[in-house]
């Protein structure tokens, strides 16, 4: 036997649930719909935008893409820009990760706080400073603005993920090395470094990947002949929307596919997002 | 353990790096920040001045921040509250596969380039869109000039939503299911436990969320650029065209500072609010 207040709370109740599931699936269509809309647009076989969706399909834009000399001059330097300072913001970054995963040591928060600084300055304010000061100090050539730029803007991530392997690690097993007879380097080199080594490509990674795809920074540094990739094509966005974009997104979104599936089963994502208290 | 001098000596690489790139080019922006500017010359002439803060506080460009700021307040409020259910739902749910999945789609779309995204966005949610139908329903079509500030919002939104997600994913992964699971069992409606267990004990979260969410929103420079045809322009905007189209540098300085210290503020009230909603940590 229920009481109508009873079944009254057993409708509230099952609306609550149905609004929470509405929110939800509405959420990931939300983040989901603009992805497979632009991958399918990339196909699109016609020559101006049209209506969604489209009706044949080619690989027009594609060939697009590659037959554009101002995209495949970005491409080129941006992958120039994001292997150099990838390799120093790598090689600094986790040096001094090693050094800052030590036991306490006086000013070692202080050091932390100031390597991790430039994740909370906005991009845009890094990319005008160094504009003016590169200038102040006679430094006119864009690729090495555009390189001072983005070791700055990588450090804290390469500093960060090496930290985060070095914390984790037991410091017993370094310590049983050297107990055990081996000299402090000797334990450094067979015992920390391989350990720490998933941080530290970690940390090159993301790296890479912000750099590839900064936009702020990068457009206060380059110029007219020196563009990066996401600079022209944030160009071509505003004077005309063409499909290329489309083509060049659909790439991207594979690479990013292909990334996460390669995260997930070297690592585990969970292992990436972390379990929480109670699983 | 390495001696002092070895722990320097590895430090300094990085040191040197924070120095000449970082502390360097701000230092020099703050001292320009009060230097005036000459037109038609390009840096700035000698002297010392506050013309360039006191401009910023004029109608004029007080208007640019009073917009940068609303529009970051609704996308993060927006955030937390579409972050939160998928959050929520990826760290309660016994199926693996779903939780695998939704971490997959935010882990993938942090990974995503935002050039790409945006691009996709306009796509889908500009005029030739399939989506475009969607202003017409808010009664703002698509073809307006107020529709840019739509989809700069959704624009930011889908940017931000998933670093909120991810954050809140930790939050309530630790906490405890059980006390759900007891409101639950003392009869409480899905709702109540939501708004009378779930939400205070993941307050904290919600919070920094919002918070990081905020920073992100209001620093951000290319969501405006692309989505915002010349309309919206965010302070980060008016910083680039101050230095591009009339090249005064020492304005966009004072502009930078500003927002320099609006950054450091958010992080710092983010820090006292987390550590003061923290359950347990007041006595």
């Amino acid at each position: 036997m229920t009481s109508p207040r009873a079944t009254a709370s057993i409708a509230a109740d099952r609306a609550a649930g149905a609004l929470f599931r509405v929110l939800l699936v509405g959420t990931v269509i939300f983040l989901l719909l603009p992805i497979v809309v632009s991958v399918f647009l990339s196909f699109d076989d016609r020559e101006y935008l049209g209506a969604f969706p489209p009706k044949n399909f080619s690989l027009r834009w594609y060939r697009g893409f590659l037959d554009n000399p101002a995209y495949l001059d970005g491409l080129k330097n941006s992958i120039k820009l994001a292997l150099v300072a990838t390799l120093v913001s790598t090689a600094a970054g986790s040096t001094a990760a090693f050094v800052l995963s030590e036991a306490r040591w006086r000013g070692r928060g202080f050091i932390e706080m100031l390597f991790l600084s430039p994740k909370f300055v906005p991009t845009v304010v890094i990319g005008f400073s160094i504009l003016g000061f590169a200038a102040a100090i006679n430094v006119f050539d864009p690729f090495t603005r555009l390189v001072m730029g983005h070791i700055v803007i990588t450090i804290p991530f390469t500093v960060r993920a090496t930290l985060a392997s070095l914390v984790g690690m037991r410091r017993s097993l370094t310590e049983a090395a050297i107990s055990l007879g081996a000299p402090p380097w000797r334990a450094f080199l067979d015992v920390t470094l391989p350990l720490a080594r998933t941080g530290v490509i970690a940390g090159a990674l993301m790296a890479f990947a912000l750099s590839f795809d900064e936009v702020a920074v990068s457009l206060f540094l380059s110029d007219a002949f020196t563009q990066t990739l996401p600079i022209a094509l944030v160009a071509e966005m505003r004077a005309n929307l063409n499909l290329t974009v489309a083509a060049v997104s659909t790439v991207f979104a594979a690479v990013t596919i292909l990334v996460v599936v390669l995260l997930d089963r070297l690592t585990g994502l969970d292992t990436v997002i972390g379990q929480g208290l109670y699983r | 353990m390495p001696t002092t001098t070895l722990r320097w000596a590895l430090l300094a690489p990085g040191l040197a790096i924070i120095a000449a790139l970082l502390v360097a080019p701000i230092g020099f922006m703050v001292v320009q920040s009060f230097h005036p500017f000459v037109a038609g010359r390009v840096g700035s002439g000698s002297g010392w001045t506050l013309t360039n803060y006191a401009e910023l506080i004029g109608p004029a460009y007080a208007f640019y921040f009073y917009d940068t700021f609303r529009i970051g307040f609704i996308v993060s409020a927006l955030a937390v509250a579409l972050g939160a259910p998928l959050a929520w739902t990826a760290a309660r749910t016994r199926r693996r596969p779903l939780r695998v999945a939704l971490l997959g789609l935010l882990i993938g779309l942090l990974f995503m380039s935002l050039v790409a995204k945006l691009y996709a966005i306009q796509m889908t949610w500009g005029s030739t869109g399939p989506l475009a139908f969607f202003g017409t329903l808010i009664g703002i079509p698509a073809r307006s000039a107020q529709y840019a500030e739509v989809q700069v919002m959704i624009g930011l939104l889908h940017f931000v939503l998933p670093v909120a997600a991810l954050i809140l994913i930790g939050t309530f992964q630790n906490i405890n299911p059980r006390l759900e699971e007891a409101a639950a069992s003392l009869g409480a409606e899905r709702a109540r436990v939501a708004l009378d267990v779930t939400i205070p004990l993941a307050l904290p979260g919600l919070v920094s969320a919002f918070m990081i969410a905020f920073a992100m929103c209001i620093s951000n420079f290319v969501v405006p650029l692309v989505l915002g045809r010349g309309v919206v322009l965010f302070t980060t905007n008016l910083m680039y065209t101050r230095l591009t189209e009339i090249a005064n540098y020492p304005s966009g300085a004072a502009i930078g500072i500003v927002m320099l210290v609006l950054a450091g503020a958010i992080v710092c009230t983010m820090t006292l609010i987390a550590s003061r909603l923290t359950p347990g940590a007041r006595p």
